[in-house]
């Protein structure tokens, strides 16, 4: 009997004891931190100021961070300057005193918003740079690493341009803005790989401002000085179609490699497609995009670091693309992106 | 040497005019041999066209600039129109519409803007400079809306567009024919027509016009609806050269260049003199001095201020060479 009542009184005990365990199972199911993280981007005001949000990089950065901020609840304004650098400046100056808790700010060159961004820090607002790097460091660079661009760029006219076969030394290099950062760091690049290689000539140095007619004419004057030309660089996709049209017009498609870099969009595949193109070092914006929402996320998280008492840089992939791998992923459009 | 429709025969004003325009063509032939005797490759029957070919936007716009100053009145809307036309028509291809039809539907955009403008200057009468400047900002803005990219590409399989780019008349690229073309029909429009006598009339005295009789409103509105389509057609040139058009344009400087070519040309700002053939020199001069400079490989900055210097030359010199005085001075800048 009192081994009966043990038994039962265990056997009680033990049920107490597992239901229990149960429920603690239930109000454990939460996954770890998840609340705190939900908590902590609820509410919370990014900023974003572009360049210009005209460009295919930058609308696929926000489609990503606008899908990103209605999942979490934090809000994300874009203040859009337009390519205009004083407004840009303006923008700035209104996002630092309202205060955000987060800007997001793509650099029109190194030095204009440098001041800025450091007034920024010092208000206690966190700043988030994207592909576009300015002469102050802060919290986070997500983007480019355009001395790498910069090489892999030269690097395959060299691999076109040296050696017996080569039609000639002769190769380009059609710039974008001289002061901006990835044109200044480019520059490095291209300058390691003309030292490896000798024997490459850089017959013409010239910025197209980011301007394909522009672009267009450079490269028609040059193949008239230089018809045996056997390489271009440059450093937008959109910009280098005037240069493939130059060199289609003058019938040298076949000589001629032009190499440049883009964010991924169709209509640089269909640049490749078309033979504007060779080669694109394709950085995929979209990519580039769900790296700075992880670093958005980061940032909201930790209110207790001090805005720049960290700096963190993250470097996104680069594909190589060309005629054979110019379909899927390597060619976004923007709607597949929404 | 019977002058471009001035109208007048005061010597004065004829000093003035050639001495502005023989100081420009001094400076290109000038360039021209330093250049031909200097640089390689310059003086080939390829870079001739090259430099030409360079141009034909430039100064397809500055013709049409050209013609509006003469009637006393600077069209700043000129290449807001010539990107928003052509990207409407890309914009509205995308949606279906056979591309021709949409170029025909850009067009007609452009015409409306440039009637507006029209309308605004002549009926309205808000001086040309605030009354463009505000409507290009406008006419911009919208674009940017509406589109949402700065750069929009035209179909690939065009035909006629890939001749507009790439082909040939007598060994002479379409887009050289264009710009000629454009130049000899406004040239004869303004010499040989009876409107075109009345543009320099409006341009030189506006109240004296309308006092005598003249439809100077019209006129006027006229004007602004042809230059918005020289800018449309200048939009196709570019589209035709380089597949794409970039919105981002109205952004730069081109506005300015085209003011430039025209006013260094001899154009006085303050109308009823000059005429197309000062736009063609303008346009040559810069050409020849961008396609050398180029060549040279000279730095952006130091390409910007030599262009700078040899602008600012050329203006000083016809300053030496022509002092202002009353007479020259009363009709003022705009």
């Amino acid at each position: 009997m009192k081994l009966f009542k043990n038994c039962l009184f265990a056997g009680l005990t033990a049920l107490t004891l597992l239901s229990a365990a149960n429920v603690t199972t239930a109000q454990e199911t939460d996954q770890v931190g998840r609340a705190p993280y939900l908590e902590s981007l609820k509410g919370k005001k990014v900023i974003f100021v572009p360049i210009s949000q005209g460009m295919d990089l930058n609308q696929s950065w926000v489609v990503v961070w606008q899908r990103h901020a209605a999942r979490y609840g934090f809000s994300i304004e874009v203040r859009d300057p337009n390519g205009d650098t004083n407004a840009g400046i303006r923008a700035m100056q209104g996002a630092i005193a309202e205060k955000p808790d987060l800007i997001i700010v793509q650099n029109p060159d190194v030095q204009t918003y440098a001041r800025l961004l450091k007034q920024a820090q010092a208000a206690g607002i966190k700043v988030l740079q994207v592909n576009m790097q300015s002469a102050t460091q802060t919290d986070s660079y997500v983007g480019n690493d355009w001395i790498e661009m910069g090489r892999l760029e030269m690097g395959e006219l060299a691999k076109h341009c040296t050696g017996p076969n080569a039609v000639s030394h002769k190769v380009v290099w059609l710039a974008g803005v001289q002061t901006g950062a990835a044109n200044i760091y480019m520059r490095t690049g291209i300058d390691e790989v003309l030292k490896a290689n000798p024997e490459l000539q850089l017959v013409s140095d010239q910025p197209a401002d980011y301007m394909s007619e522009k672009a267009r004419q450079i490269t028609e004057t040059v193949l008239q000085q230089h018809p045996d030309l056997c390489g271009i660089m440059g450093i937008w996709d959109n910009a280098e179609v005037g240069a493939g049209a130059a060199v289609a017009a003058a019938g040298k498609q076949d000589q001629v490699t032009i190499v440049t870099n883009g964010a991924g969009s169709a209509t640089g595949c269909e640049s490749i497609k078309n033979g504007l193109l060779d080669v694109i070092f394709n950085f995929n914006s979209p990519i580039q995009a769900e790296i700075a929402a992880q670093q958005i996320s980061e940032l909201l998280q930790h209110p207790e670091r001090q805005a720049g008492s960290e700096k963190t840089i993250f470097f996104g992939p680069i594909t190589r693309v060309d005629k054979t791998n110019a379909t899927g992923r390597n060619c976004w459009k923007l709607d597949e992106l929404k | 040497m019977k002058l471009a429709g001035s109208g007048k025969s005061d010597g004065a004003r004829m000093g003035i005019k050639m001495s502005q325009e023989l100081v420009v063509v001094a400076i290109s032939v000038i360039l021209f041999l330093v250049f031909s005797a200097t640089l390689n490759n310059f003086l080939t029957q390829g870079n001739i066209i090259a430099i030409l070919k360079n141009v034909s936007i430039l100064g397809t716009l500055a013709v049409g600039m050209g013609f509006i100053v003469v009637g006393r009145g600077i069209d700043l809307t000129m290449v807001a129109v010539m990107v928003v036309g052509v990207a409407f028509s890309i914009w509205i291809s995308t949606w279906g519409v056979d591309f021709t039809l949409a170029v025909v539907c850009g067009a007609l955009l452009a015409a409306a803007i440039g009637l507006f403008t029209g309308i605004m200057v002549a009926i309205a009468e808000i001086p040309p400079i605030f009354a463009t400047l505000a409507i290009a900002s406008s006419v911009y803005g919208s674009g940017r809306i509406v589109f949402a990219s700065d750069v929009l590409y035209a179909p690939s399989n065009i035909a006629w567009l890939k001749f507009i780019g790439s082909g040939t008349i007598l060994g002479i690229p379409m887009v050289v024919v264009i710009f000629a073309a454009v130049a000899a029909l406004m040239g004869f429009f303004l010499r040989k027509t009876r409107f075109g006598r009345l543009v320099y009339a409006t341009g030189d005295n506006p109240n004296a016009a309308r006092t005598t009789g003249l439809p100077t409103r019209p006129i006027i509105v006229t004007q602004y609806v042809l230059s918005a389509l020289i800018a449309f057609t200048a939009g196709i040139i570019m589209l035709g050269l380089v597949t794409g058009i970039d919105t981002r344009l109205y952004n730069s400087s081109l506005i300015y260049d085209v003011l430039l070519v025209v006013v260094l040309g001899g154009i006085g700002l303050s109308g009823g003199q000059g005429g197309v053939r000062n736009v063609i020199v303008g346009t040559i001069l810069v050409g020849i001095l961008t396609n050398g400079m180029t060549i040279l490989n000279f730095s952006y900055t130091s390409q910007n201020l030599i262009k700078s210097v040899i602008l600012l030359g050329a203006l000083a010199i016809d300053a030496i060479i022509n002092p202002r005085d009353e007479q020259t001075s009363q009709s003022g800048d705009i």
